[in-house]
């Protein structure tokens, strides 16, 4: 059993994919960090003057540090109306002048004695982004440092992450997906050659074992070759079956000779009325036997000879006659009226004088033995443009619904109906090597049953 | 050898009697026909090997040749090409179990006068030999035409028309007869003599069934036979009828 294979089209499309998704997710991350990053940055700024302006409004009066916190520096943060804002102020002391005392009260705020310090702190469990900026006071009662801090929710910031985000999530999409795209079609593209070869071998004659003639891609052509290398030893073998059948039958054309030769030998005068009945069944038998080893070897020869002769300008006129006289033996039933006529004294057609031949000798015996009574006429001539010879006999004919099935090139009817198949399966093989068919007129009740053998007129203009 | 005189003079040769080299190394094939050539009361020459076969040739005539194909020696066509080379005109007949048809044409082209593929059957043989031996016999070349009947008594064949038709030698012998006298009248003893010689008893019947199948078989053309009861037969073409 064959395990199922996926399709090489889903194949390359499911790893087209996970990679398309992969860089998909790395560029949406990527999108999402500098969106945060472009986010934070506006934001702190902000943020930072805020705490600017608020460390700016620090003074001292009557030696005592006070701060009024101008408006502005609220108006500032109120561009994120949705946020809340935490801040403290810190004297030299580092007592909690005002504000939070409780915000980010575990940090060290010497860092920020350089320059102003970010960080991400949660403060009554929201998330905020702290800034901590210092002012260096050198009024001698009071000189040292003090700080601000002030903090945001980041309910903003997310905002503006998600929305530039999302953007260019959106655009990454589109990008994927006209890549999917791109790659389904490019995919189809070159998967065809293959689907015009499968197609190729399937509109395939089975008799033809030629090479194929494809003009395919670099990467296919060892396949193609493969096949055709098949296709070569296959017809090698065919060629050799043929030649084999060909020799038995030739070898036992000998002893049955021999045995048509004691049959004929007995002295009919010594054998019992029993026995003489059996004598003529043998003798009958042997004659079928006898017909069917030549039909063999006349199948095996037009096959060859229709892969190795070329047609020639012959006149079908001369080879029905001659077919004819063949295939009528002199011992012929006394009551039946055979007769031959020609519609014009030559009629030229393309074809292999032996193996047309061959096609009408067969296809008169098979009238002979198995259809007239009383009547059998073989008639040349043209009808529709193309030659045609008719076999008619008075016989009980063949009927039309078993006309497909006699015309199948390598079919043979029931056994008992003797060697009509493969005298059939031989004018099949002529007809079709010739450009034609065999045909049927069907038998009614005032027109006898004919077979008719169509092929080609010779065409002077050929080249 | 009999004979038997036709009304405008020509002969019929019966064929009996005739001397006939059969060559043929299957002892089975050589034997069944040499006994059934006898019987018919021919003289047979049996030889197995191609190369005796063709010395005796060399000074010795026959009415009749048959040749095996396949022979220990000198095969058929050898032996054939040597007859034919010294310009005997002897009837050979050639049995060949070579596959290839190209055989057969292969032996006509080579001057043999009929060929038959083994294997065949021995009362085709026979007929054919009878064919072969009467072609021999008979000269006369000419062709007689009654109406759009045409019989060519070289090569024994009837036409109507265009269509050919197969007849019997006797039919043939019959047809011969009233055609070369058209309007006269054949009694049914005149006939008998022509097809059986003068001292062989015949069923008389068996001239009232050759003629209908005659006159079935040459159904359609411009002449007809007349049955004048208790007189004879007469051809009569149809356009002075």
């Amino acid at each position: 059993m064959i395990r199922h294979e996926t399709s090489l089209f889903s194949r390359l499309a499911l790893r087209v994919t996970l990679i398309l998704s992969f860089g998909a997710a790395l560029m949406i991350s990527a999108a999402w960090y500098y969106g945060r990053s472009a986010a934070n940055q506006t934001f702190d700024h902000l943020l930072l003057g805020a705490a600017l302006q608020m460390a700016g409004s620090l003074s001292i009066e009557d030696g005592k540090l006070t701060a009024s916190l101008p408006q502005s520096a609220f108006e500032m943060l109120g561009l994120a109306p949705e946020d809340r804002i935490f801040y403290r102020l810190i004297d030299t002391e580092g007592q909690t002048l005002t504000g939070y005392g409780d915000l980010a009260g575990y940090i060290d705020y010497t860092a920020a004695r350089q320059k102003p310090v970010f960080l991400n702190d949660e403060y009554r469990g929201t998330p905020v982004r702290l800034v901590v900026v210092s002012r260096v006071l050198s009024d001698p009662p009071l000189s040292g440092w003090a700080y601000v801090l002030v903090a945001q929710t980041t309910a903003a910031r997310s905002e503006l992450t998600q929305e530039i985000t999302g953007r260019a999530m959106l655009l990454v999409a589109l990008m994927s997906a006209l890549a999917l795209a791109a790659t389904i079609l490019a995919v189809r593209y070159s998967l065809q050659p293959i689907t015009a070869l499968g197609e190729m071998i399937s509109r395939r004659d089975p008799q033809d074992l030629t090479p194929l003639t494809l003009n395919a891609p670099k990467e296919l052509r060892p396949f193609l070759g493969s096949i055709n290398h098949f296709m070569e030893r296959l017809d090698q073998r065919v060629v050799l079956l043929q030649r084999f059948i060909a020799d038995a039958a030739h070898q036992i054309r000998t002893p049955l000779t021999a045995l048509s030769a004691q049959i004929d030998m007995l002295d009919e005068r010594e054998v019992s009325p029993a026995g003489l009945q059996s004598v003529e069944r043998i003798r009958t038998r042997t004659n079928e036997l006898s017909r069917l080893t030549g039909q063999l070897l006349s199948h095996a020869m037009v096959i060859h000879r229709a892969s190795t002769v070329n047609l020639e300008k012959v006149d079908l006129v001369l080879i029905a006659r001659q077919a004819y006289r063949t295939a009528i033996p002199i011992t012929v039933n006394p009551d039946i009226v055979v007769s031959f006529e020609a519609d014009q004294p030559q009629l030229w057609v393309a074809g292999d004088v032996v193996s047309l031949r061959e096609a009408i000798v067969n296809l008169i015996s098979n009238a002979l033995c198995h259809g007239s009574v009383a009547l059998l006429a073989v008639r040349v001539g043209v009808a529709e443009g193309r030659a045609q010879v008719e076999i008619t006999d008075d016989g009980p004919g063949i009927p039309p619904e078993k006309w497909p099935l006699v015309v199948k090139r390598f079919m043979t009817t029931k056994a008992s109906e003797g060697s009509t198949g493969l005298g059939f399966s031989i004018a099949v093989e002529v007809a079709t090597a010739h450009g034609g068919e065999i045909g049927f007129r069907e038998k009614l009740p005032d027109r006898c049953f004919s077979v008719l053998l169509t092929i080609p007129l010779w065409q002077e203009e050929r080249d | 050898m009999r004979m038997a005189v036709l009304p405008d003079g020509g002969s019929l040769l019966y064929g009996r009697g005739m001397r006939i080299l059969l060559v043929e190394d299957t002892r089975d094939v050589g034997e069944a026909i040499r006994r059934r050539l006898e019987t018919t009361g021919h003289v047979i020459d049996w030889e197995t090997d191609g190369q005796a076969a063709a010395d005796i040739l060399d000074f010795t005539d026959y009415d009749l040749v048959i040749l095996d194909v396949m022979l220990p020696g000198l095969d058929g066509f050898g032996i054939l090409k040597r007859i034919r080379a010294s310009r005997k005109t002897m009837p050979v007949l050639i049995l060949t179990a070579r596959s290839e048809v190209e055989d057969r044409v292969g032996a006509l082209d080579l001057g043999a006068d009929d060929y038959l593929v083994k294997p065949f059957d021995f009362r085709e043989l026979e007929a054919r030999v009878r064919v072969l031996l009467r072609r021999r016999g008979g000269d006369a070349t000419n062709v007689i035409a009654c109406g759009d009947l045409i019989l060519d008594r070289q090569s024994r064949s009837v036409r109507v028309g265009n269509r050919e038709i197969q007849l019997k030698r006797r039919e043939i012998t019959i047809l011969e007869i009233l055609a070369s006298r058209p309007g006269r009248m054949f009694s049914k003893a005149d006939l008998m003599d022509q097809l059986y010689g003068f001292d062989e008893t015949v069923n008389s019947n068996a001239i009232e069934l050759y003629v209908s199948r005659l006159r079935k078989k040459i159904e359609g053309a411009r002449v007809r036979i007349i049955t004048h009861r208790g007189i004879g037969y007469q051809m009569v073409p149809d356009d002075t009828a």
